[in-house]
Formats: C-alpha cells, structure tokens, sequence
C-alpha cells in the first residue's frame, strides 16, 4: 500500500507537471496577448510607443525572459533573484535570463528592398535584475499571479476564493440532495424491475440525462420565472445569488434584497436543475448494479435460507450494488471547480463556471488556466481517493 | 455406390431458406424500438431540411431588418405582409430561415467531429490493441492524460483562444473550402466552424480509443485470428479483414452517442460566446440571444431550445435502440 501511495504521488506529480506545461505552452501560443494591444494604441495614432513602453510592458507580463527561466517562475516561483546559498552565489548574479530590448539589424537585399530583423540583444535581463520584480511563489505552490482584467493587479487566489463558497454551496448541496433521492429510486426500480413506477422513473430518467443542461436549465427559468412572474403566480428569482433591489412575489410578499430569503430563493432553480440531472445518471447506475446484484448466486441462497427480503435487498445486494457508485463519486469532485460551467452561466451564479466564463470572454487567460490547473488537481485526487476507497469498500482488491 | 456421395436430393438443397445475415439480424431487431425508428425518422427529416436549406429557406439568411423586430411566430410583416413562420429574431432575421442554416452548421460540425474522433480513436484503439507492448504504453498513457483534464474547462479555452483569435490565424484552403461547402457559409466565416471542428476532434477520441482497445484485446486471442495468422495473412490484412469488423459493432453505439455528445459540446460553447460566432447561425448562439431576450418575448429560447433537445433525445434513444439491436444476448 505504502509502495502504492508513493508511487502514485510521483505520477501525479508528473501529470501535474505535464498539465501546466500544457496550459503554459497554450498560453504561450496564443496568438494576441499585450503586445497586441500596444500596437493597436501605436497604429490608432493615441500616443506614440517607445521601446521603453515595449520593455516595460514585456517585464511586466515576463515576456523578455527566456522560455524555460518564465516556465519554471511560473511553475515553482525559481528563481526570483541571484541563486545563493547562504553567502555564496551558484549562479554568477550577472547570469543573462532575458532579453529587454532585442538588437535590430537591418538587412539590405540585392534588389533594394530591406528587412529589419531582431539578432542579438541590446538591454539583457540578469538574475539581478528578477530580485527586484514582483515574483510569484509558484502555482504548485497555489500561487496563480495577479489577475490582468476582471479584477487589475488583484492576485488570482483571491479573486477564486471570492467565488468558491458559491460553488461548493451549489455543488454540495445538488450532490447530497441526488444521492439521498436518486440511490433509494434506484433501488426501489430494481427492485420492482418492470413494475409501473418503474417503467415511469427509467421514462423519466432517460429522458433527463438525455437533455442538455443549457436546454433544461432555460426551460426552468421560462416556466418558473418568466411565465410563472407574467401569469402573476408566485414566481422564482433568476439571475445572480442575491438581488439587487427590494422585490414583491405573489402570495409570499415583500423580499429583501439580500435576505436570506432572498438567497434561498434564487439558489432554488439551480440547485434544481443539477440535482435533477444527477438523479437521472445516478438513478439509472444504482438500478443497473443493484440489478446485477440481485441475479447473484448469494442472493439465492439468502432467499432460500429464508433470510427476510429487506435484509437481503439491504444487507446482501445493496451493499455489493454500491461499490462502482463509490467511484462515481469521486468523479464529482473535479465537478466542484468548474463542472457547472453551464449551469452557472444560464443562472448567472456567481461561482467558479461562471469565472471560467467571465475570464475567457475578457482573454484573461490566467485565471482561465487558474481554474483548469485546479481542476485537473482534483481529478488526479479524485481518481486516487476512489482506488482508495475502491479497496475498503471491496476487499477483493489489493492496490499493487 | 462410388457415384453417389451426395445423396441430398437437388429440391431439398434448394428449399433450404438462406440464413439471416448479422446485418439482417440488427436491422431487424433495431426496427422493433418504436422511439428508435421515429427518432431515427425524426432526424432525418431535421437532416434533410439542413441540407436542403439554401432552397427551402424563405428569407436570405443574414437579412436584416429593423422594422420587423421579435415578430412572434406565425405574424406577418407589416411593411411587406409576408409570414414569418416563426417570427423574427433581435435584429428583424427570420427565425425559420436561421433556424434550417443552423440545423446545417451544428449538425454538421457535430458528425464532422464525430467522424474525425472516430477515425482517430479507432486507427489509435487497433493499434494499441493489437500490437501490444510499447506502442499500447505510449497510447495508453497519452490517453489517461488526455482523459485527467477536465473536459469542460479546457474546451472552453482551447475554443475561446482559438475562436477569439480566429482572424490571426490562416487555415490552408483546402481545409477553408470543404467546410464552407459543407457547413453552407461564406468563406470568411468557415474559419471559426474548422476551429471548432478541430477543439472538439481533438480532446474527443479517448472514449473510441478505449473503446477499440478493449474490443480489440478480446479479439486478439479468438481462434480465426491465429488462424488467419497461420495462414500468411499481412497485419493490414488481419486488422482490416478480421479485427476491425469482429471489434466494429459497439462502436456504431458509441458513434451514435458521440453524435449528441459534439452536437451538446457545441451548442454549449456557442451559447457561452466562445464558438461560432453571430452572423453564423447554429442553435447555440441563437440560443445565447434568445435568452437575453427572454423577459420580454418568452417563446424565444424555444425556437433554438426544442430542436437542441429533440435531437439529443433522438440521438439517445437511436443509440439506445442500436445497443439493444447489437447485443445477442438481448432477446427482443
């Protein structure tokens, strides 16, 4: 087991590694970035660019370091000045990182025309010169740097932690509310295999997990906000966690914004709709395995010896029938982060989809690959707390 | 007797019925699934109308009118008195028309991706399958990673960078030309669609790719491929003869439901702004209008809304059929 552990450790290491690598080299590729926009001030004539406001701007985004000096600043915040140990320097402080202002060497071709092309370096970058800037910790050390638009020069953990208790409120509460009502339909269907309640539930939940989020998530706020607001019935607020102004509803009276009513109010139709799709999947697993557990050998033999029928549904079946459903589960945790992406954007909730969102439709890409390292992280633990839990809950299996 | 070895009368041998073929069998048994067929019937006739859009389409579709603005469906133009079947969106375009060249663009994007995940997780799955050893560590471990990061998260940013960028970025022309054709849009607008397209074909292949590998593992050990093999049969020769068509059927399932799979993840990424953008209609940014509109003209997220959820819902249960139609152990 000890083996197990530690050899999983360094592979997701690795993976983490190769993850923001991944997310790095993107960012890095991707076309446009500041310098675009400088040049879009230059060519509109506002004022005229320097090479000092080129300089300036690329130390601040880190473009005048080389390749692997700004991946591993990135990644682990190394290294954020003269390398020492104690008194002694590792590294001559003067060693070139970077380059500041490129040289330009004009090439002159036979026909006439000419080309200026960068070849050398006229400023270069040292070591010293990082000890003054502002460097971060690293983002293995869940240091993410400073947000550049959504909020300027506010460090990215702070802007996710604004948003995470939204998320996590939405996501704990959908998720314990499917397994408390979807794993008893379950097992109430398998167990009435073919009876009506259910043919109507596996009706129900086909049709559920069939239908996209977006789709359903729409239809909620058209029956229950606009149609149910426009027929003067007591409707449900959308849009956001909590209101803006004081609002009256049908029936309930007067809403505070902001109130806990409020609140409660407007988490009601998102945490609907995302429970309701679990039930659907979740349902439908439960069914399928409990199924299969009840056509067991053991199970025959409970019955034979005359053991009571809800003890061999609870205590025979039940028991086998949720061990894949508890590697179900550890797939919701990556979902905590920014699984509800869509769900957030159609309810406008205020969570860490919805920053996803928000970062990407204003090239705030950072934050955009804040969130998907975070994300990937949860994935690598999630698998490994469901092969964990996998060996508790079925002993059969060893880790090796 | 020396002559008579075979005795069988020649009427016997010929009223003998010939026997069924496995395509006959599931096709057959596919026809009995009742939601199947109509769903099957369903998106055809949706298929159709996309194909046949620049002809049935009563309107030009990026007809702009300012005058007619959230018509609701079935009312007239005023100035002109011609019907608006379903009425006219934001900026005056009609719905129906918008609706056909959609239907083409996100139907179209989605079995475009389908097709290039299929053939990339299959050509992968067969080959680490079959081959074993260094090849199958190589492809396995690049699909666990490809698997560990989150699917929504990085869709939206791999399609927002290369969406939002899409200008900067100059695809060859026989990539521009096909999918213009295909897709039925002007040329300028073909480069975000192909972006799409290659987001989505890109992060897609691992479940085909998993697929493949499994079924393939299974076939390697069965006797007709040893057989085969004694036989002098090349490699292509085995995979193409023997193993792809004995690994093939769960595939037509997991194509079938891949299917919905691009046609959702598209419609998706449009709605939240990072796909096909406006003038190009598909259901998702029409979608993403209509929502904001909703307030004021409720029918609106309705007319993108229903024909996203019945495709889904006919794509699911055509799947749902096909699986029950391919399993032999299933007796229907």
């Amino acid at each position: 087991m000890t083996v197990y552990l530690i050899r999983r450790a360094i592979q997701m290491v690795l993976v983490t590694v190769l993850s923001a690598l991944l997310g790095y080299t993107l960012l890095y590729i991707a076309p446009g970035g500041p310098l675009l926009f400088l040049q879009q001030m230059q060519n509109e004539g506002q004022r005229r660019v320097t090479e000092d406001d080129i300089a300036r701007l690329k130390a601040r985004y880190e473009l005048d370091l080389y390749l692997p000096i700004r991946f591993s600043r990135w990644l682990i915040g190394f290294p954020r000045g003269p390398v020492q140990l104690g008194d002694t320097h590792l590294l001559a402080p003067d060693t070139v990182v970077g380059c500041a202002i490129p040289g330009q060497v004009r090439l002159r071709y036979p026909d006439g025309s000419s080309e200026i092309i960068e070849e050398g370096c006229n400023r270069v970058v040292t070591l010293n010169d990082l000890a003054e800037r502002r460097s971060s910790r690293g983002i293995l050390f869940g240091d993410f740097g400073l947000s550049q638009q959504i909020t300027r020069d506010r460090p990215i953990s702070d802007l996710l932690m604004s948003r995470l208790p939204y998320t996590l409120q939405l996501m704990a509460v959908s998720t314990l509310l499917a397994i408390l009502i979807g794993v008893p339909i379950g097992i109430y269907s398998a167990v009435r295999q073919y009876s009506r309640f259910d043919y109507v539930i596996t009706g129900i939940a086909f049709v559920g997990s069939s239908m996209p989020t977006l789709f359903m998530g729409v239809m909620a706020i058209l029956v229950f906000s606009v149609l149910a607001k426009n027929a003067g019935l007591p409707y449900l607020p959308s849009g956001g966690a909590q209101g803006i102004r004081d609002y009256t509803i049908p029936l309930i009276g007067m809403v505070d914004a902001g109130s806990f009513l409020d609140r409660t109010l407007r988490f009601i139709m998102p945490v609907s709709v995302l429970t309701f799709f679990n039930i659907a999947g979740w349902s439908r697993f439960v069914r399928t395995s409990m199924l299969e557990a009840l056509r067991q050998d053991y199970v025959r033999t409970a019955r034979a010896k005359g053991v009571l029928e809800r003890l061999v549904i609870l205590k025979h079946s039940l028991r086998n029938a949720l061990i894949p459903f508890v590697t179900l589960l550890a797939g919701v945790l990556p979902s905590l982060v920014a699984g509800a992406a869509i769900t957030e954007s159609v309810f406008n909730w205020p969570g860490m989809g919805r920053l996803l969102v928000d970062a990407l439709g204003r090239s705030d890409y950072t934050v955009a690959m804040a969130i998907l390292f975070i994300s990937t992280v949860l994935v690598l633990i999630g698998y490994l707390i469901s092969d964990i839990l996998y060996t508790i809950v079925d002993p059969r299996i060893r880790l090796s | 007797m020396a002559t008579t070895t075979s005795a069988i009368p020649e009427s016997i041998e010929r009223a003998q019925p010939r026997s069924e073929g496995q395509w006959a069998v599931v096709v057959r048994r596919f026809r009995r699934h009742r939601l199947a067929m109509f769903s099957l019937a369903l998106l055809a006739t949706i298929f159709l109308a996309s194909l046949l859009a620049p002809w049935i389409a009563p309107f030009p579709r990026d007809d702009i009118a300012l005058n007619r603005t959230f018509l609701t469906p079935m009312s007239a133009d005023p100035a002109t008195g011609r019907l608006h079947l379903l009425g006219t969106d934001h900026l005056g375009r009609d719905f129906f028309t918008r609706v056909v060249y959609a239907a083409r663009v996100s139907l179209m994007v989605a079995l475009s991706v389908t097709t290039m995940v299929a053939i990339i997780g299959s050509v992968l799955g067969l080959i680490a399958g079959f081959f074993g050893g260094w090849v199958d560590n190589l492809i396995s471990r690049i699909m666990e990673f490809v698997a560990t990061i989150p699917d929504l998260p990085i869709l939206l940013i791999l399609s927002a960078i290369m969406v939002q960028n899409a200008d900067l970025i100059v695809l060859p022309d026989w990539i521009i030309g096909p999918v213009a054709w295909i897709m039925a849009v002007p040329n300028r607008e073909a480069t975000q669609v192909a972006l799409l397209i290659l987001v989505l074909a890109s992060l897609g292949w691992v479940g085909i790719a998993r697929l493949m590998r499994g079924m393939v593992l299974q076939v390697r050990e069965m006797q007709y491929i040893e057989s085969a093999r004694a036989l002098g049969g090349s490699y292509t020769w085995l995979l193409a003869r023997h193993v792809f068509p004995n690994a093939f059927p769960p595939l037509i399932v997991a194509f079938t439901l891949g299917l919905n799979g691009a046609l959702v993840s598209e419609v998706a990424i449009s709605f939240l702004g990072f796909g096909v953008q406006d003038p190009t209609p598909t259901w998702g940014n029409m979608m993403g209008f209509a929502t904001s509109y909703m307030f004021n003209h409720p029918w609106m997220p309705l007319i993108p809304g229903l024909p996203i959820f019945l495709c889904s819902l006919a794509f699911n249960f055509i799947g749902d059929g096909l699986r029950d139609a391919l399993d032999p152990r299933l007796k229907i």
